[in-house]
């Protein structure tokens, strides 16, 4: 299992971030993740596995300074 | 150092205005030729018109000033506003101050919003905006005394040079025993020797018994501060309360702060985490995704750059409350503690160093090729006590690196000094060296537009080369994001009021990785509608991260989650309950319409504010040198071949580097004229007497000066 967001998750082998925004709804503005505590960035998503028992947090958009 | 020596040459005794809904209705003016304090009531039509803060400030200095005012000439204002909803405790990012001046970069206004306590604690003294103006013969400071209802003016002598000590030295002066009761207003000596000097706002840390400043930054403000020889400005002033506005809905203000600050505490940990690591967090974020600047923007990532994100200053910063007004919830002046430098007048002492924020990471750090915490830390500290912009510094001292390592200037001209990107020591050197007005720094102090002009005429530098890696416009240094591949953001950038400060609009994500507005008219919309929403914030005496650096949990869902509609509401709400005056989104923004064409008005009368003072240099839309091409060729070749369908295959790469820039040029030439239609401007870029008229700003004056460039 993961976290997403505080909802439990299935978690499956080879899980990237960009397989598991697929399954989400309204995540197009998503373009930072929070993995582990780490933060992970959009051009990120596709080579970045998800480990069993992950935390994720969906990051808002990114604003700016 | 001996005991400070104030000699009181002015002081009245005034009584304090009751501030009504927000507003005392009374401006002072504090003119340093005769030491003059003059309070004079705000008409309810200036009210109306100009809402508060910027507004105010800009209306005070369009009196002030005449089209032929330099930056230097004793009549140039500096103004300082907190707006109507300045000063609530506990409503997020409510203690801000406006700060504006004509700019000894820019010859146009400026303006720096600023946290700490001065502004509101200067309201609640009785004065919704302070101008100061003339020029004092001696060093000068300037006491507003809420508490015992006294104006004074001193001649000083003794005082500590820099702001570090200046600033916690007239703090335990002025109120020994209620320290917290205080907030100076400082400059430095690097404010008296460059061009680009800021101003330091204090705030008495109560936990960590200390005091501490953030900085009124852009322009040159403390320039202007230090050359009418004003060496503090002191607001004294107790108890804030949340009734110190006296709101037309106490219930309803208090309500929506609760709510909002709520939010924000329990949003804060999940999303950015401001409250722990500040505006740190962006470093990674815009290295990944190349908008990092690397070697004077040349670069937007470099691998070292982890050294000096989230996770570095996540460790280094001294953990506590770091909020810069009273119980602000996101809470991100974060700082270091027993910090010891290894140069200049501080070395081997202990510090506190107040920052870094992301802009001085990037600007001191990457843009200059230092991935090294300590050494930002300690560019961070002597820029804040000499009083110096670290984004003009770090800007400043990129260019004259990259014109070091192409031999455009030599050690010939560095007395010696090797500026190539990385040396640090040296970095360090040029710092100190501007600021005691020594050496190569004194150039430097100048600012990248004056530099252009030394190096070309006097070092025989390549002027063109210049022009493309120089990151000014409008004489005035780019804060620090890569926007090569934003065009809306190259529009945030050129066609900003001031210059190219991200303070007006900061598109890169939702153009560049959303692709949300593919469409010139998308972008000019978008050029519209930020920079007016944000404006704002300057008005009433807010800080504009709240809005959208936390977000609801629901904003996803809400089809504009840019503009985060549901706190847009809570702001109306927020206006609505202090001001008693109903308004909604579309009425905030209309706030802002009538100052910003005002202000682009006020920049046509100083002799600028057209169109050709909107350009930028082409190394902020995309690759000046073959290098720089080639370290991103796939993203260019594609865009060549798929964008504009170019067959490129018999072009080398300095071929298609001209073809990219004739395509990219262009572009920004096509969103200029569209946003310029949206905003109700001339092809120009003055706005016209419809739109003059439209936002109720067509003053006799306003209309002279559009009539004189040719727009009736």
């Amino acid at each position: 299992m993961i976290e997403v967001d505080e909802k439990e998750l299935q978690w499956s082998n080879n899980l990237t971030i960009a397989a598991l925004l697929k399954t989400l709804d309204n995540v197009e503005f998503c373009s930072v993740v929070r993995l582990n505590g780490r933060l992970v960035s959009s051009p990120k998503f596709k080579e970045t596995i998800i480990p069993d028992n992950s935390k994720i947090q969906l990051l808002p958009l990114v604003a700016g300074g | 150092m001996g005991q400070i020596n104030l000699k009181e040459m002015t002081a009245i005794s005034y009584e304090k205005a009751e501030i009504e809904k927000g507003y005392t209705d009374q401006s002072l003016r504090i003119n340093l030729d005769a030491n003059d304090i003059i309070i004079k009531p705000i008409e309810e039509k200036i009210k109306d018109k100009f809402i508060g803060g910027k507004g105010y400030d800009l209306w005070l200095m369009w009196n002030a000033v005449s089209g032929d005012t330099k930056w230097n000439d004793p009549e140039n204002a500096i103004c300082i506003s907190s707006g109507p909803l300045g000063g609530t405790p506990g409503y997020p990012g409510g203690g801000k101050s406006i700060v504006t001046s004509i700019s000894p970069l820019t010859g146009i206004p400026i303006d720096s919003n600023v946290g700490g306590y001065f502004g509101p604690y200067k309201k609640f003294s009785g004065f919704d905006v302070l101008q100061v103006d003339g020029k004092a013969k001696e060093d000068t400071v300037i006491l507003i005394d809420g508490i015992e209802n006294r104006i004074k003016i001193f001649e000083a002598k003794n005082l500590p040079q820099d702001s570090y000590e200046l600033s916690n030295s007239l703090t335990h002066h002025f109120d020994e025993d209620k320290p917290v009761n205080v907030s100076v207003v400082s400059a430095g000596p690097g404010a008296e020797n460059t061009f680009f000097g800021c101003l330091n706002f204090s705030w008495w840390d109560a936990g960590r018994k200390r005091v501490r400043y953030k900085q009124a930054g852009r322009g040159g403000i403390g320039t202007v501060f230090a050359d009418k020889k004003v060496k503090a400005i002191v607001a004294r002033y107790a108890p804030i309360s949340m009734k110190s506005n006296n709101p037309s809905d106490l219930d309803a203000m208090k309500l929506v702060t609760k709510t909002y600050a709520k939010e924000i505490n329990e949003l804060d940990p999940k999303q950015n985490r401001m409250a722990l690591v500040g505006t740190t967090h962006i470093v990674p974020i815009m290295n990944d995704h190349d908008c990092l600047p690397v070697n004077n923007f040349k670069f937007g990532s470099h691998p070292k750059s982890k050294l000096i994100g989230e996770e570095a200053f996540e460790l280094i910063f001294d953990k506590g409350f770091d909020g810069c007004w009273k119980g602000c919830a996101v809470a991100c002046s974060h700082g270091v503690k027993d910090f010891s430098p290894f140069t200049g007048p501080y070395k081997g002492k202990k510090v506190f160093v107040d920052g870094p924020e992301y802009e001085t990471v990037a600007g001191c750090g990457s843009n200059l090729g230092i991935f090294d915490a300590q050494t930002i830390l300690e560019i961070n500290f002597y820029c804040d006590a000499y009083g110096m912009d670290t984004i003009s510094v770090g800007t400043s001292i990129g260019f004259v690196m990259e014109c070091f390592e192409n031999s455009q200037i030599t050690t010939k001209h560095t007395n010696g000094m090797d500026l190539s990107f990385g040396n640090r020591f040296n970095t360090l050197e040029i710092i100190h060296q501007m600021a005691k007005g020594e050496g190569f720094g004194i150039i430097v102090g100048k600012g990248v537009r004056k530099m252009k002009e030394i190096f070309a005429k006097d070092f025989g530098a390549d002027m063109a080369f210049m022009q493309d890696i120089g990151m000014e416009s409008k004489g005035l240094e780019f804060s620090e994001y890569i926007t090569k591949e934003s065009l809306a953001q190259q529009g945030g950038y050129g066609l900003a009021l001031k210059g190219p400060q991200h303070d007006e609009a900061w598109l890169i994500f939702l153009d560049m990785v959303h692709n949300f507005m593919p469409s010139f008219e998308d972008k000019a919309e978008a050029l519209h509608w930020f920079p007016m929403f944000r404006t704002w914030f300057g008005l009433c005496g807010l800080c504009k991260l709240p809005w959208n650096d936390v977000v609801p949990e629901d904003n996803k869902d809400n089809p504009e989650p840019a503009k985060v509609v549901k706190h847009i509401g809570w702001y109306a709400d927020f206006f609505s309950a202090i001001t008693g005056k109903k308004t909604d989104s579309d009425g905030l923004i209309a706030m802002s319409e009538a100052v910003y064409n005002f202000q682009r008005v006020f920049n046509l009368k100083m002799g600028y504010g057209t169109r050709e003072h909107d350009t930028i240099p082409y190394r902020a839309m995309g690759p000046v040198t073959e290098e720089e091409y080639e370290s991103r060729q796939e993203l260019y070749d594609t865009q060549l071949k798929e964008k504009y369908s170019m067959d490129i295959s018999g072009m080398d790469t300095k071929k298609k580097t001209a073809v990219l820039r004739e395509k990219r040029e262009e572009q920004y030439e096509l969103l200029t004229d569209a946003v310029y239609e949206r905003r109700g401007w001339t092809k120009n870029g003055i706005p016209t007497v419809k739109t003059v008229k439209r936002l109720g700003i067509d003053f006799p004056e306003v209309l002279e000066i559009l009539k004189k460039s040719g727009v009736e």
